[in-house]
């Protein structure tokens, strides 16, 4: 005999505060934190999305040791080594890696599993749903941009001859050009994973048809708007990898000349090709998830 | 404990509805008014059950008609309604990556709970469907029983007021299925009103008080699961001249059949049987046994199928 007796705790009612759509819009955009991290995941879920945040952390370590080694040597040659807009070109790889796994995860999970029924029987809608995904996915992949290039101001600010401060204070234009050039790769990079996501049902898929699209579609398009018959240089304008590049340039100069530069397209005509992409890649993935809800 | 609540305000009320997919019609002119308590939406495949719980929950639109539930419009404040309904969908709704506590912690989110406290419903909800030492494992690694319990959690974490069970013991062996149908009547016991959708009619005798009937889009019945029951035959064995018996019994326009000294009589409500015990003594003959046939609910929903 034992006088342990075994309590039910049966059903507690709920009489505290409800936050509503505010609440349900939070949660969403946490778990799509969470989920691209690998948070609460299964450990091999973890191994890349932190492997490439590692690597890119490494990379600004890296960069900031090669500008005090060589300012060591010879002050002059720092100049010829990349700093911002380089670290964009070197990050742009990462993320593009990063975006091809994490875009996908972000939505199509929720879509073939028909977790999306539980989503649309609480307190949230589809723009509300989509809104926090594209949260989540801006701050994750924000994140590797911009940690990075404080990481790398910050060293080139403590190795600068003329003074923590008075580096920081000369490169003050660093705090806007970095969150834009950021903005314009998000875009872009966001527009197409999302619109591919929306409609692909498996992740890998999604993936390669992401990848495909930004260095396949680069390289085509660049050689139709070499072609030479009439109109062929609008062709180049769906080189969509290489507008946020022509952004980072006009921010941090010329590295090399992109299709769309190429074609005789100003910047201008870039800045209005990613938000174009953007607004048709929201306004799709709205209209496709207005229909699933 | 939710009992029939004739008195207190119903939680449903749908007005001439009627809900088409293109050349489909989903639903047909459907009018009923649903009281609190344990609701059986019963139909075959296509009956229009699935339709009728996501126009409830704003995530259709009617193509005519109107509906109230819990005494908001859907269409107008779905996002009222939906903060109140706790929804079970009848197919695969859980995420393979997450674990069981994750998830319901998750879903009590999203209905707006905060974090602190998602977290301890989802711990004591888990616990309730019996998934207390499985919380933690992952949902990939959960069979399809203990999956359907976890759906069950998301459902109540958030104290909804009104729970809908899209087909809640689909897939389920019988030792899964009396357990989910008994969890289900424990429900009620929490002051849950429930709207328990199923094809499987002896699912809904033994969770249900009241049952809605669908077939085709068309409402066949909309009333107490008691009054369901009371429609059955009698089966009657007298000692002698049976034939004035069913006779006297045919002329108040009750259907008889007689085999010898036996009949059956019906099928009809709770008058029958004083109205056979005075055709007994009107014929002076005595009444060996007289016992109303156990017709199960499926028989009369086929009965009543075949007549429409």
């Amino acid at each position: 005999m034992t006088d342990q007796v075994l309590y039910d705790r049966g059903y507690r009612t709920y009489d505290g505060p409800r936050l509503g759509t505010a609440g349900a819009r939070k949660a969403v955009y946490k778990d799509g934190v969470r989920r691209v991290l690998g948070l609460g995941r299964k450990a091999r879920q973890k191994i890349f999305p932190w492997s490439l945040i590692v690597i890119a952390i490494i990379a600004a370590a890296v960069f900031i040791g090669i500008h005090w080694a060589i300012g060591n040597i010879e002050e002059s040659l720092r100049q010829q080594i990349p700093t911002y807009g380089g670290l964009f070109d070197f990050y742009s790889g990462i993320s593009l890696l990063f975006i091809a796994l994490a875009g996908p995860q972000l939505l199509i999970p929720d879509r073939t599993k028909g977790v999306l029924s539980v989503y649309f029987s609480r307190p949230l809608t589809v723009d509300g749903y989509l809104v926090s995904k594209v949260g989540a996915f801006a701050t994750v992949v924000g994140a590797i941009y911009i940690v990075p290039q404080i990481v790398l101001h910050l060293g080139l600010a403590l190795i600068a001859e003329e003074g923590f401060l008075t580096y920081l204070g000369d490169n003050l234009d660093i705090l806007w050009k970095v969150p834009v050039t950021t903005m314009a790769f998000i875009a872009v990079h966001g527009a197409v994973v999302f619109a591919l996501s929306a409609v692909i049902d498996r992740t890998g898929i999604a993936a390669a048809a992401f990848l495909g699209i930004l260095f396949a579609g680069a390289a085509v398009a660049g050689r139709v708007a070499e072609a030479g018959f009439a109109g062929s240089r609008y062709f180049a304008l769906l080189a969509v990898d290489h507008h946020p590049r022509i952004v980072r340039d006009h921010f941090f100069g010329d590295t090399v000349a992109y299709a769309p530069e190429q074609a005789g397209f100003e910047v201008w005509v870039s800045v209005v090709a990613i938000v174009a992409l953007a607004v048709a890649s929201a306004l799709f993935v709205r209209y496709r998830y207005r229909r699933l809800a | 404990m939710v009992g029939l609540g004739q008195s207190r305000p119903p939680i449903l009320e749908v007005s001439d509805l009627t809900h088409d997919y293109g050349e489909v019609v989903a639903l047909s002119g459907l009018s009923v008014e649903v009281p609190t308590g344990v609701i059986g939406l019963v139909g075959a495949n296509g009956a229009g059950k699935t339709t009728l719980l996501r126009l409830m929950l704003g995530l259709l639109h009617p193509t005519s008609g109107s509906l109230q539930v819990l005494g908001h419009d859907p269409q107008q404040e779905p996002l009222v309604v939906r903060s109140r309904i706790g929804y079970m969908p009848e197919g695969d709704c859980l995420p393979k990556d997450q674990t069981a506590a994750d998830f319901v912690s998750y879903a009590a989110q999203l209905a707006g709970i905060p974090p602190r406290e998602a977290k301890r419903r989802s711990s004591e909800t888990l616990f309730l469907v019996g998934l207390e030492e499985e919380r933690f494992r992952f949902l990939g690694d959960f069979s399809t029983g203990m999956q359907q319990r976890v759906k069950l959690a998301q459902a109540i974490v958030h104290d909804p007021d009104l729970l809908l069970l899209d087909e809640p013991a689909s897939g389920l062996d019988p030792e899964g299925r009396t357990q989910m149908l008994d969890l289900i009547k424990r429900l009620s016991t929490f002051d849950i009103n429930v709207i328990v959708s199923s094809h499987v009619l002896t699912d809904i005798e033994q969770t249900c008080d009241w049952v809605i009937m669908l077939d085709a889009g068309n409402l066949l019945r909309n009333g107490p699961l008691k009054g369901f029951e009371m429609l059955g035959t009698v089966l009657v064995e007298v000692l002698e001249r049976p034939e004035e018996v069913a006779a006297a019994i045919r002329a108040e326009g009750v259907d008889v059949a007689v085999d010898g000294m036996r009949m059956v009589v019906g099928p009809g409500d709770e008058t029958i049987e004083p109205l056979v015990l005075a055709a007994a003594a009107a014929s002076g003959s005595g009444l060996v046994r007289m016992i109303r046939g156990s017709s199960s609910l499926e028989d009369l929903f086929l009965e009543r199928e075949t007549a429409t």
